[in-house]
């Protein structure tokens, strides 16, 4: 389970919260979903999906809810009349690093192909809250990413209806993306907090994920290191017994991972004029060009089009990242995108 | 009006054209009989035929570090104070690359750009101005690098085209994009670049790259957008060589005079060789502009010496336009007599002696049956629009490119152009108009399917190619050398009624040529599988149903009709199953092969890439 800095909840936690401060923890929230992305990513496209099909749809599955994730939290955000900030340098989070908000002590993410061993930063990512645990914690000065929403999430309650703007402001809705909701007030804000919360850590009484179906994220990831799928049981009454990772096989075939870097943007990063670099600016540059296409969509620009660009420029960056990672064009030059922020191309002129 | 005007940029760079080559060979469209191999990266000498160059591609074309070298205003060259100096020329930061792709299989040497957005921006990527640029082919391609390196690499073309849609940013800090503001109240700009010194290595950092040098300034809504409403200079055609070389070591280029500002802008951008593929430009001696049988020249451009173009960083500077400045007396020398360009002994390039020229404007148009189109097209004499000239067309097929059963190949291709009744044209077109513009009217019938595979039976190439050259009806005017890529080339769809409701038997042919011919695709989901065509179907709707402007619009290769994309479109909306017939020869192409059937004791392509090898297919090397 990682653990979140007391401040993000800053401001969060009186019996007066401010519209203000619900905005920057909002804006944190975002941050964070994205930030796992990247991370998701990068173990997904260094797969070699012929020889780890199974492994490959769970990362993606969970991949695509945390843009769902963004989606939701900036819709309460721009409900809220905040305005999310996307298209900036430290948006994106330093590999290796903390996520954003996180304690640095708690969990170092790194940009890795995919492994056992990241595997573990997945599940540390997804980990549910223990609630045992919650009450020997609530001393300290961490939280639990469960517990940040809950604090954002009782925060709008206390602000109630009339801090929502009306007309509804900026909303990316199910019409658009797929489970989405349109936020206009307390209650949408919460089935929009309550959404992310199921999807990542699952129920209290089920690893259900609610909306969208499937799993919640940890118990996905565990039929990864479980090498079976989760599957309900007959028979049980709790919810321990009702769910058994005896299903299909979730094989890991480690011949099938293409032999990319970790963290390729830590310096030197990859050496200028290098095939690498190459690959990789022109990768960073398509990557900066969707977090301005998301700026502009989370921020006024909701139409069909806009929307079509961000899908066509996550299509082409995965296209992109499948390419460098697998060693195309030169099968003797393997590189992995190193996710930053770079709006020029390339990189050094 | 254009981009050779008092008020422009030039800038310099590299572009990525990274285009796709498993479809370089017309026989592996042919799904029958389509093998693993011709997937892969080609081996030495193409052995096996195989998947060309560079089987991977993803037609991204991209501008990369380009920057901002020079600018002029009606004052003059402007200096560093106009923060303009320290701009770059870039392309889209808010969607996907763009796309090259050829017109067809049987036309590789009209490649189109598609989907470029071009940005002024400053050197953090800040946008001032943007605009999308109109896709436009390349024209003019030669054998420019004279040294080592033939083919492909060698090769040296350019584009011309406009940006609409223009957005500016707060150019207040420039005194040059203020001004390019104001000219741009057309809504319009003009933009002409040239590329060369493609690399082919794909073990190079720079492979699928090459230099682009260009220039942007005014346009006027009345003026072609591909073409230069001015002087144009004329090559013969030498004997040999990939695609063109000219005699007098110059290739076709343009001039515009300019009364107002006493000068003439001669765009030698892509008309002065190279010493090698990308490099700097050969020494052709000083160049002198004249009126034909004038014994002084009107001026000098120096080959060396302060601003000499074959000297380091000329043609980054100034993407090879010159302005010459005019006298009074000059300029009325010139207002009717052919321009002549010369350097040393043999080194030569002029107007046609009547200072006559004409093209279409846009010369490259995609047709389903039973369209009817109107093509501008353009006459003009001594730089000016040519009004109430009588212009002729005739159906030309000189330049596709077709091949007979051998090596690289792996079979004969399919022929071209017929049937010619499917297209049908006005022979001479209405006069042309005081802009010197006529209209060459043209309508279409179903071609059938004149390149499928196995004596028509298998799934082969969608509809025909044809070209249409156009000249002045009265022959006397046709009075000098004729570019051989001055013509106007057309992809003919076949007609096509699916059944109704479509199901995947209607559109796995299809799927199944996109899934053989782009690798690339392979890598979102396999195009070949129901299942899985299926599963991506919200996907594939979405860039099925885009514009074709668009750069996320699928087929990339902007070659599926307009019909087949509405049986595509429904059945994406309702995947119903359908039975696939295995072809009949699919056993036979699966058999193993054995290296010495499918490439012959000595044989051993040279290595020189797509556009060379489809230029040496053209018929009338054939017909030699």
């Amino acid at each position: 389970m990682i653990r979140l800095q007391r401040s993000m909840i800053e401001g969060l936690t009186g019996p007066a919260p401010s519209v203000q401060a619900v905005c920057d923890a909002l804006q944190n929230a975002i941050e964070l979903e994205h930030a796992t992305i990247p991370v998701y990513l990068y173990a997904l496209y260094s797969l070699d999906e012929t020889k780890n099909a199974e492994i490959a749809d769970i990362i993606s599955s969970v991949a695509v809810e945390e843009m769902l994730h963004m989606t939701l939290s900036s819709n309460v955000l721009n409900a809220l009349g905040g305005s999310p900030v996307i298209d900036q340098p430290d948006f994106i989070p330093t590999y290796p690093g903390p996520l954003p908000g996180g304690v640095q002590s708690d969990l170092t993410v790194n940009l890795a192909p995919f492994s056992m061993t990241q595997l573990q930063t997945f599940l540390q990512i997804e980990e549910p809250e223990d609630p045992l645990n919650f009450k020997a914690l609530a001393v300290t000065d961490t939280i639990t990413i469960g517990e940040f929403y809950d604090a954002i999430s009782r925060a709008i309650g206390l602000l109630g209806d009339g801090a929502f703007v009306d007309p509804p402001r900026n909303q990316v809705g199910p019409d658009l993306m797929w489970n989405s909701i349109v936020v206009t007030d307390v209650a949408t804000a919460q089935q929009a907090i309550t959404t992310i919360v199921d999807q990542g850590e699952g129920t209290k009484t089920s690893p259900d994920a609610g909306v969208g179906g499937g799993y919640a994220h940890y118990y996905r990831y565990m039929q990864i290191q479980k090498g079976h799928l989760l599957v309900p049981v007959q028979g049980g009454t709790t919810p321990e017994e009702q769910y058994a990772y005896t299903g299909a096989p979730v094989p890991f075939d480690a011949s099938g991972v293409y032999a990319v870097p970790t963290n390729p943007g830590n310096p030197p990063g990859y050496a200028a004029g290098s095939a690498q670099a190459f690959a990789n600016d022109n990768f960073n540059y398509t990557y900066t060009s969707l977090l301005k296409a998301l700026h502009a969509l989370f921020n006024g620009d909701v139409s069909q089009d806009q929307f079509n660009r961000a899908i066509g420029l996550m299509m082409s960056l995965k296209g992109q990242a499948k390419a460098m990672m697998s060693g195309i064009p030169n099968p003797a030059v393997l590189a992995g995108p190193s996710f930053q922020y770079q709006p020029i191309n390339p990189l050094i002129g | 009006m254009s981009y050779l005007n008092a008020l422009r940029l030039h800038f310099a760079g590299q572009f990525q054209s990274n285009v796709s080559t498993v479809n370089n060979d017309p026989g592996h469209f042919d799904n029958a009989s389509f093998k693993a191999r011709y997937q892969h990266m080609e081996g030495n000498h193409m052995i096996p035929p195989n998947g060309w160059f560079n089987p991977q591609g993803d037609a991204a074309f991209r501008l990369l570090g380009c920057t901002v070298n020079s600018a002029w205003m009606p004052s003059g060259q402007v200096t560093g104070s106009d923060p303009v100096l320290g701009y770059i020329v870039a392309d889209s930061d808010g969607s996907v690359p763009a796309k090259l792709v050829d017109l067809d299989p049987e036309q590789q040497l009209v490649s189109q750009i598609w989907g470029l957005k071009v940005r002024i921006a400053d050197a953090d990527g800040n946008t001032l101005m943007q605009g999308d640029f109109e896709p436009a082919a390349f024209m003019d391609i030669w054998d420019r690098a004279t040294g080592s390196g033939s083919g492909d690499i060698g090769a040296g073309a350019a584009y011309q085209s406009v940006l609409c849609n223009l957005q500016w940013g707060d150019v207040s800090a420039s005194p040059f994009l203020t001004a390019l503001q104001q000219a741009a109240e057309t809504g319009v700009l003009s933009i002409k670049f040239n590329v060369d010194g493609l690399n082919m290595d794909f073990t190079s950092p720079n492979f699928m790259c090459g230099r682009i040098a260009g220039t942007i300034g005014p346009a006027t809504i009345s003026e072609p957008r591909h073409l230069v409403i001015g002087r144009q200079f004329m090559a013969s055609a030498a004997q040999g060589g990939n695609f063109f070389t000219p005699v007098g070591g110059i290739n076709f280029c343009a001039a515009v005079v300019d009364s107002e500002a006493g000068c003439i802008y001669l765009d030698l951008g892509n008309a002065l060789s190279t010493t090698a593929p990308g490099a700097g430009l050969n020494n052709l001696g000083d160049l002198t502009l004249s009126v034909s049988g004038d014994a002084t020249p009107l001026g000098t451009i120096p080959a060396t010496g302060t601003g000499g173009y074959a000297g380091d960083g000329w043609y980054e500077q100034t993407a090879g336009v010159v302005a010459l400045p005019l006298t009074v007396a000059q300029l009325q020398a010139v207002a009717a007599a052919p321009l002549v360009l010369a350097g040393n002994s043999g080194i030569t390039i002029s107007e046609w002696s009547n200072g006559a020229f004409v093209r279409a404007d846009a010369f490259v148009h995609r047709l389903s049956p039973g369209d009817s189109i109107e093509i501008p097209v353009y006459a003009m004499q001594w730089g000016q629009p040519l009004a109430g000239a009588s212009l002729s067309f005739v159906l030309d097929s000189n330049q596709l490119q077709t091949n007979t059963d051998s090596f690289p190949y792996v079979s004969a291709s399919p022929p071209v152009a017929t049937p010619p009744t499917a297209l049908t044209f006005d022979a001479t077109a209405a006069p042309t108009d005081d802009c010197g513009m006529a209209l060459l009217a043209l309508s279409t019938s179903d071609p059938g399917t004149p390149r499928w595979f196995n004596n028509g039976t298998d799934y082969g190439i969608d509809g025909q190619v044809y070209g249409i050259r156009p000249s002045f009806t009265d022959a006397a005017m046709n009075a000098g050398p004729v570019n051989q890529w001055n013509f106007i080339s057309f992809l003919l769809w076949s007609g096509y009624t699916p059944a109704n409701p479509v199901t995947w038997t209607d559109v796995q042919p299809i799927f199944q040529q996109y899934a053989n011919l782009y690798p690339v695709m392979i890598r979102f989901l396999n195009m070949a599988d129901y299942e899985s065509v299926k599963a991506h179907a919200g996907l594939l709707s979405l860039a099925f149903g885009l514009d074709v402007a668009d750069p996320n619009s699928m087929p990339v290769t902007r070659d599926l009709s307009p019909a087949k994309r509405a049986a595509i479109l429904a059945w994406l909306q309702n995947p119903l199953p359908g039975a696939v017939a295995p072809p009949a020869r699919v056993a036979m192409a699966e058999a193993p092969e054995s290296l010495a059937t499918i490439a012959p004791a000595g044989a051993a392509a040279p290595p020189r890439g797509g556009k060379a090898a489809a230029a040496a297919r053209r018929l009338i090397l054939q017909a030699r």
